[in-house]
Order: C-alpha cells, then structure tokens, then sequence
C-alpha cells in the first residue's frame, strides 16, 4: 500500500512528461511501474484481509445485527434459539458461548431507544410502563456493555437491582405496572441505572409464552412503552 | 490504463475480496470456536446431574450467591434465572433426563450442533416430574422393534439430530428468596445414560 503510494504520482509525472526525461529516469519509472503493479495485487489483497476480518468481528461481537421483529422501541428475538437461525446469530453464540433461549422456552426483546426513537441516555429518567405482556412469567432487566469490567475495576458495591420479575413488581389495580429506570432513587418500581460507560439496553424476557410462535400476539396486545420523562 | 485507474481496480478487487473473506468467516467461526457453549458443556460429560453455570442473584446484595460457579462462562443472563447445563453423547445409548419440578417456573431444552431442537416446560411435568429420552434415529427404531406389545411405553422419546449435544435447565427465582431453591433446582436435573433395555 505505501510503495503504491510512493510510485502513483511518479509514475503519473512520468507518462505526461515522458519526452523531456532522460532514460536513466525513464528505466526508473517502469521499475516502479512493475513495482506498482505487484504493490496493488498486494493491496488488494490486504485491503481485501483486513476490511473482511474487521467487519466479521464487528457484526459478531455481541449484539445481533438483524434479524429480530421491530414493535415500537422493542425488537424481538424470536429465531435466535431455533435451528434456522441465521449465521451471525449463530457466530455470535459461538464467540460468546451465550445459551440463547429456545422457541418453547420463551421470548427476549431488547430495547436500545426510547418511544420517540432516541439512544437511552445513562444519565436520564424512564418509565416503562403498560400491561403485563402474556406469558406465565417475565423479567424485565436493564444491561450495560463494560458493566461487568467496570465493577471488577471499581470493586464497587453491586446495585441494589438490576431487574424485575413479574412476581415481584408492584402493580396498579388494573394490573397494569410502571417501572421507572433512573440513575436516583425513586418511589414506587425503581430500577437503578448501571454504572459504566457503555450504551444502555433494556432486555425483557417472556418465560413460558405463547407468543414464542408467533410475534403477532405481541403487536395486537402491544409491548410496554418507554418514556423519557426527564433529563438533567 | 492510467495509475488512478488501476488503483480504483484494485481497490474494488479487495473489496469484494473482503465481502468474501467476511462471509466466509462468519460461516466458519461456529465451526472454529473453542469458548461456544457445546465446547463449554463438554467439560460436564462426566457428570450424572446438571452443572450449574449461572446463579439466579437478583436482589443485589442482600443475599450473596454462595461463591459463584467456576462455571461462569455465560455472557450477562437474566439475573433471576438459574442455568444449569449437562452434556450428553449418545454414542454410549440413549440419554435420560430426569427433572423433579417444583413450585418454580423450569424450562429445559435441548441443544444440539445447530441450536436448540427441542424445548418443554414444568407445566409438561406428569407427577412433579419431566423425563425426556434423547436417542438417534437408529436408536428410536431399535427401541420401536424391540418394544413389548402389551407393556405401554410412557418415555417421552426425543429424536436428536446429532450424537452430541447438551441440555440446558431454566429454573426462574420470582423472588429473592426463591434463589437458593431455583439454583438447586438448576443443578439437580439427572441426565444418564439409558439401560440396555430401552
């Protein structure tokens, strides 16, 4: 790549100035003409190497890139334990030895935006709030990348919680419950956000649901909504 | 052809060069992977009952899950779960998995080369209990012409579609106090290996 580099604009002076040159400098040129050309099969080649690792280590490295079933701010995951899932699905298992959940045993949704579209802010306040989706069980949790490295670092107090599970969520009396992510405490469901640097995601996990077949019962009975109430 | 020219050629043929490294890797990297969860659970073969590899520790602080499993090679899991893992190898016959349900929701199911096949919850349980069979193809119909006429069979057979693979038990803690009982739950679940007369 650096000899190409080296030889492109000599050897493009070359060609248009090519009378007024003396042979010595003419030879010159087509050594780094043959050059050139070994230099770009090698580019090619590295180019070629490196574009293609890099980007097969960024869309295995955890999160999966496609795939899921988009319902508002929530994208379900409904293939990643079935024998059809996909080849980054499956890449990702096998780089992070992660025991992804099967079609009869439930359902994950992750969520990395808000309602309105926007990156879960660390620093913000969110209510997650609507009816309990079917299932016999769920457990709502909130994630953060480098959480695990920041408190092994830190060697800081763990937080009070990092989830709910339906059993232990205080509901309202239509049984409809509100869970409120925030970096301070808060009356009534408080989920602390996590220390750390990295993005926010929430994971809700359906156990034991019907909806595992087919996503449809999730759109017609609708997800929990997120809403950004306030930002400091 | 002018150098910019073959330049823009080389860098189109290392590009699509690079689509082609790119698929290619992402298609062998399960086939390569050493730290997957097969490769993981191998270590368990030996073993008669589940191995525990994640403690269910929702609740924080308040109840410090005993010294967590050395086991713990699961990227972040839903903290109120318990999941235990067991591998099995069917060369050796048919596997049996035994798991005693309690009052907790458990799920188990069943992984092999290519994700999980096969799934079943507490709620399949016949008497507190859920015994799946896993056997080959051959196995199955072995087991089929050999089977007694007048004796029913009552084994819930699963045909596996490789000879290797793992089970794993999902045993979820509602409250903090449900820990300890979902992390036993997750470790007791018995898979051995069938009598000859199955």
């Amino acid at each position: 790549m650096l000899i190409e580099k080296a030889a492109l604009p000599a050897s493009g002076r070359v060609t248009s100035l090519r009378p007024k040159l003396p042979p010595r400098l003419l030879r010159g040129a087509l050594r780094l003409r043959r050059v050139g050309t070994v230099g770009l099969v090698l580019y090619a080649l590295a180019l070629g190497a490196v574009l293609g690792l890099a980007s097969a280590n960024w869309a295995t490295r955890g999160r999966y890139p496609f795939g899921g079933v988009v319902l508002n701010a929530w994208t379900a995951w409904p293939k990643i334990g079935s024998r059809d899932a996909d080849p980054y699905v499956r890449a990702i298992h096998a780089r992070t030895g992660e025991i992804p959940l099967a079609l009869g045993e439930g359902l994950l949704l992750t969520a990395l935006t808000d309602d309105a579209g926007r990156r879960l802010d660390p620093s913000c306040r969110y209510r997650i709030a609507g009816a309990t989706p079917p299932a016999r069980a769920w457990t709502l949790t909130v994630e953060r990348r480098g959480q695990a490295k920041h408190a092994a670092q830190a060697g800081a107090v763990p937080p009070p919680r990092t989830g709910f599970t339906s059993t232990e969520v205080l509901r309202d009396r239509d049984g409809r419950f509100s869970v409120i992510v925030s970096p301070t405490v808060q009356p009534g469901n408080w989920l602390p956000m996590p220390e750390g640097e990295g993005s926010i995601r929430l994971v809700l996990r359906l156990y034991d649901t019907p909806v595992a077949a087919s996503t449809g019962v999730l759109e017609r009975e609708g997800v929990p909504s997120i809403t950004r109430e306030d930002c400091p | 052809m002018t150098p910019l020219g073959r330049f823009i050629l080389a860098t189109l043929c290392g590009l699509v060069l690079a689509g082609l490294v790119h698929v290619a890797t992402v298609l062998a990297i399960p086939y390569l992977a050493a730290g997957d969860a097969m490769a993981r659970a191998r270590a368990t073969l030996a073993n008669d009952t589940s191995v525990l590899v994640h403690a269910a520790e929702a609740g924080g602080p308040a109840e410090q899950a005993p010294a967590q499993p050395a086991e713990g090679w699961l990227p972040p899991q839903d903290p109120a779960v318990a999941v235990g893992v067991c591998a099995y190898d069917l060369d050796d016959g048919p596997v049996r998995i035994t798991a005693e349900t309690g009052p907790l929701i458990e799920t188990i199911a069943l992984h092999g080369r290519s994700g999980a096949y096969y799934a079943i919850t507490d709620q399949a349980a016949v008497r507190g209990t859920v015994e799946l069979v896993i056997m080959t193809r051959r196995q199955f119909d072995e087991a089929l012409a050999t089977a007694d006429e007048d004796e029913r069979n009552r084994d819930m057979r699963i045909v596996a579609p490789s000879r290797q693979g793992f089970v794993s038990v999902r045993v979820l803690a509602g409250l903090p106090s449900q820990q300890a009982q979902a992390n036993e739950a997750a470790r007791s679940v018995s898979c051995t290996i069938d009598g000859p007369d199955e």
